[in-house]
């Protein structure tokens, strides 16, 4: 047996020494497994991390109405050696019994997700240090907004009450911090946010003496449009625009991830032709993402020349999305069984004018913008984040390259076409805001170098006749999907994302969608990098982690 | 007669507005460039009735006064700052012959009315019962202390070397060699400048991403027109002391007229914006740390340095 083979056994032997009902391989890197009894999970769970399974990527609950059962799911990964466990197990549904143990002790990144699941489902996590709702507002306290039996419309019938409840509980916390805090003393609770200049929809309750941070309490929720919930409601393509909605920025990779569960369930193996042309338009995703990304951090030190001038190289990146799919920021472009639409010569004509202005800009950024001493001087030893602090919030992307720690999946668990594409970890070593910039602005490098490998090997194949480009871009998908359920990860602009997509039979409906995305583990971070700061610190934290509202709230 | 014209018209009210307005322009224009972008280009040649625009809306729109603050000390600490701001012009010499008000003591005055401007900023934050505007006072207050001293021992530099407290004369006496034996006095004059009026890498009282907009976070409307009004007078009164007590004042190569200082002034400007686009902000500990431990012993050498300079050299060759 080969090494990864042994540790890979590793975590079976582990998994067969319980009760389970199954242990059995899934894709490469994945073994998945069900636990006969719900209470083994706190022991399988500290074994599993004494065996290097260290991060928790996500926790999701699915509702099974008929069988009157709620299903959990946890999503456990070693992030050095990519072995990853897909851990399910059952608990009852009734509202009094639904508990479960809570592995935030173990796991410091469950923390939010956990409370994540009790806001949506209303599952008791007992031993979890600090389990108040989370996203949801305070009309959704005590209900259980995504189990199946949730009756949305009358919930939205009561709307303005509602909506009084909301600003009431907003009055009345501004009341008790007043209570709280020492008449005499110069300790305040500041609301960074959500109406700030630069906070964007999250509101920080910033605890601060004067000007020194003494912690951090994020509320977040204030663009939840309840997306899980939504994509059951559409078919599997309707339910693309939902998906791409996770945040605007990065759009095209987080269908790909979506699609491919699809995919996965129905069978269908996609052409060599689309799998490039989901590379092509990904990295420009990606591209336009990053370069905002750059431009929030400067933003955060009131500099807003990166901002237009990565704004400027933008619009050539939007511009071929523009005619490739006929929308610049929202494309739709990536739908199961493929891409939407054939590809046509003027449109690589508009990419390669995109990478002439990259490569004709990208100098004068690094010089003045990445080489900035003022920002080195600010930026260079704050917000630092060590590689095992990566590994135990499960930290992912742009953030845990910056601190050193190799992953990226499409290295790990290759998709598309990113097999064959020659890439390689970009890395930096400190792990500090300023590595986070230069992080961001490396790997728009390799993305450009990405692209031009895609769009050569595009260009030589349709050369020689093998691809063609009109016809090539989707195989069908059948309108209903059997039983069945998928997980798939990509690596998006911010991280890995990771969709759990389960199917009811003869479904032309997602049953259930969980959708992981980075920005919660990195807001998570905050009140643990900040404290302490001062409040100087807060935007520039803030914008170095490359939180997007839109995937943190979904 | 003549005295009503320069109240009103030049270098009075009329021409403080008309500079605010176009230096208000031209900052939007030159940021634009520099942004690759194109700036305001709808209205009038250039996009130039722009600011005009935006000004008379400003001036129409309500000015919100909020609940728990004393109204008067709220809506009297912008007109104060107007007027304060405004004063400084009449101490310039802005041509040969026109210097509205001639006194010995011109440049002390200068200097204490650019010195002064900060406290009124701070009351406004300090008037406003906003946590952001505290702070913002709070910040506005921290830096001004530590700004103004080099700034004051910066615009010492020529009334030594000069032996005169005249704007004026300061002016008369100016030469290339003064010029340059004042250069070094002229970049640490023109650092505490961008630290006294808040602007980048200085711009920490009223950095937005951190306290919203610091002091000005309560102010709309009018009161808010009036403290922009301020700030650009400032700028003005600060661009052109720097021409005088530096660069020469109206002097040119080649013949004497307020064109020269206005040139002067703009070339000022334009390094200020050049390093307002290039620039990050800095926190407060690191503007207290590089005031205290470079700019201030800086400001205290060049002193010695000019002393050195009025016996060795200038007093030499003059």
């Amino acid at each position: 047996m080969e090494g990864d083979e042994i540790l890979m056994q590793n975590i079976k032997n582990i998994l067969t020494s319980y009760e389970t009902e199954y242990v059995e391989d899934y894709k490469k890197v994945w073994i998945k497994t069900k636990l006969e009894k719900s209470s083994d999970l706190l022991e399988v769970a500290k074994a599993l991390q004494e065996n290097g399974l260290r991060t928790i990527s996500t926790v999701s609950a699915t509702d099974f109405l008929s069988e009157n059962k709620i299903e959990m799911n946890y999503f456990f990964e070693d992030i050095l050696t990519k072995r990853n466990c897909w851990l399910k197990c059952d608990i009852p549904r009734e509202i009094e019994n639904c508990s479960i143990d809570s592995i935030t002790p173990l796991f410091a990144g469950a923390d939010w997700h956990e409370r994540e699941v009790f806001s949506m489902f209303g599952i008791k996590f007992t031993g979890h240090p600090d389990l108040r709702p989370i996203i949801v507002s305070q009309d959704f306290y005590d209900k259980t907004p995504f189990r199946k039996d949730f009756d949305w419309d009358a919930h939205e019938e009561n709307i303005v009450e509602n909506m009084n409840m909301i600003a009431e509980s907003f009055a009345n916390e501004e009341e008790e911090n007043e209570k709280k805090l020492d008449p005499h003393g110069s300790d305040t609770i500041l609301n960074w946010g959500p109406t700030h200049p630069a906070s964007g929809p999250i509101r920080l309750k910033v605890h601060c003496d004067g000007e020194d941070v003494i912690s951090i309490d994020p509320d977040i929720g204030f663009v939840w449009r309840a997306l899980e919930h939504l994509v059951t409601k559409k078919d599997f393509i309707g339910a693309i625009v939902a998906v791409e909605r996770l945040c605007f920025m990065d759009n095209i990779n987080s269908m790909v991830g979506y699609c491919q569960a699809v995919e996965e369930i129905a069978g269908v193996e996609i052409t060599d032709f689309a799998k490039y042309m989901r590379v092509v338009l990904g990295e420009v995703a990606r591209l336009s993402s990053h370069m905002m990304g750059m431009a929030g951090f400067y933003n955060a030190m009131g500099l807003h020349t990166v901002m237009m001038w990565n704004m400027d190289m933008r619009e050539f990146f939007l511009d071929f999305l523009e005619s490739y799919s006929g929308a610049r920021i929202a494309t739709a472009a990536i739908e199961p069984g493929g891409v939407r639409y054939g590809l046509q010569p003027n449109m690589l004509m508009e990419l390669q004018s995109a990478l002439d202005k990259f490569d004709k800009t990208k100098d004068d950024i690094r010089a003045i913008f990445i080489k900035n001493p003022t920002m080195k001087l600010r930026a260079a030893k704050l917000g630092i984040i060590t590689p095992d602090e990566v590994l135990d919030y499960a930290l992912c992307g742009v953030v845990a390259r910056a601190s050193g720690v190799k992953t990226d999946i499409r290295i790990d668990e290759p998709y598309a076409a990113y097999a064959d594409i020659k890439m390689d970890y970009v890395t930096q070593k400190s792990g500090s805001s300023q590595d986070r910039l230069i992080q961001i602005f490396e790997e728009m490098e390799q993305s450009i170098d990405i692209i031009k490998q895609a769009k050569k090997h595009i260009e030589e194949k349709i050369e020689s006749g093998e691809f063609d480009p009109i016809k090539d871009h989707m195989v069908k998908v059948p309108k209903k999907l059997p039983k069945g359920e998928a997980i798939s990860r990509v690596e998006w602009a911010r991280g890995e994302v990771l969709m759990h997509l389960v199917t009811e039979d003869k479904a032309t409906s997602p049953y259930r969608l969980k959708m992981k995305a980075p920005s919660f583990n990195h807001t998570m971070m905050l009140n643990h990098l900040l404290a302490g700061e001062t409040l100087s610190d807060i935007p520039l934290v803030f914008g170095s982690l490359y939180i997007c509202q839109g995937d943190l709230d979904r | 007669m003549e005295m009503l014209f320069h109240v009103v018209v030049f270098p009075g009210l009329l021409y403080v507005l008309l500079w605010t307005v176009a230096l208000f322009w031209f900052f939007r224009k030159f940021m634009a460039a520099l942004h690759k972008r194109i700036g305001p280009s709808f209205n009038g040649p250039g996009g130039s009735f722009q600011t005009l625009f935006d000004l008379s809306k400003l001036l129409t729109k309500e000015s919100i006064t909020p609940k728990g603050v004393n109204p008067y000390l709220f809506s009297m600490m912008p007109l104060l700052a107007a007027t304060i701001a405004m004063l400084p012009t009449a101490l310039i010499p802005w041509t040969p012959t026109i210097t509205v008000v001639e006194s010995q003591y011109s440049l002390l005055g200068l200097v204490v009315l650019i010195g002064i401007e900060p406290f009124l900023l701070f009351l406004t934050g300090f008037g406003s019962d906003n946590k952001y505007s505290f702070l913002g006072g709070i910040r506005i207050l921290t830096q001004m202390i530590s700004m103004e001293t080099s700034f004051f021992l910066a615009a010492l530099s020529p009334a030594i070397l000069f032996g005169t407290l005249s704007l004026q004369s300061i002016v008369e006496q100016s030469t290339w060699l003064s010029f340059w034996i004042l250069l070094p006095g002229f970049g640490l004059y023109f650092i505490a400048l961008l630290g006294l009026l808040e602007q980048p890498p200085f711009n920490i009282p009223d950095a937005e991403q951190e306290i919203v907009y610091g002091f000005y976070t309560e102010y709309s409307g009018t009161n808010y027109f009036l403290l922009k009004l301020a700030e650009f007078a400032e700028f003005m009164a600060v661009f052109a002391g720097a021409a005088t007590l530096f660069l020469g004042g109206f002097k040119g190569l080649f013949f004497e007229s307020y064109f020269c200082l206005f040139i002067k002034m703009i070339i000022v400007a334009v390094f200020m914006m050049a390093i307002r686009a290039s620039t990050p902000r800095i926190t407060m500990k690191h503007m207290l740390d590089f005031s205290w431990t470079y700019l201030v012993p800086l400001s205290l050498l060049n002193i010695a340095w000019i002393m050195l300079a009025k016996i060795f050299i200038f007093g030499a060759v003059s």
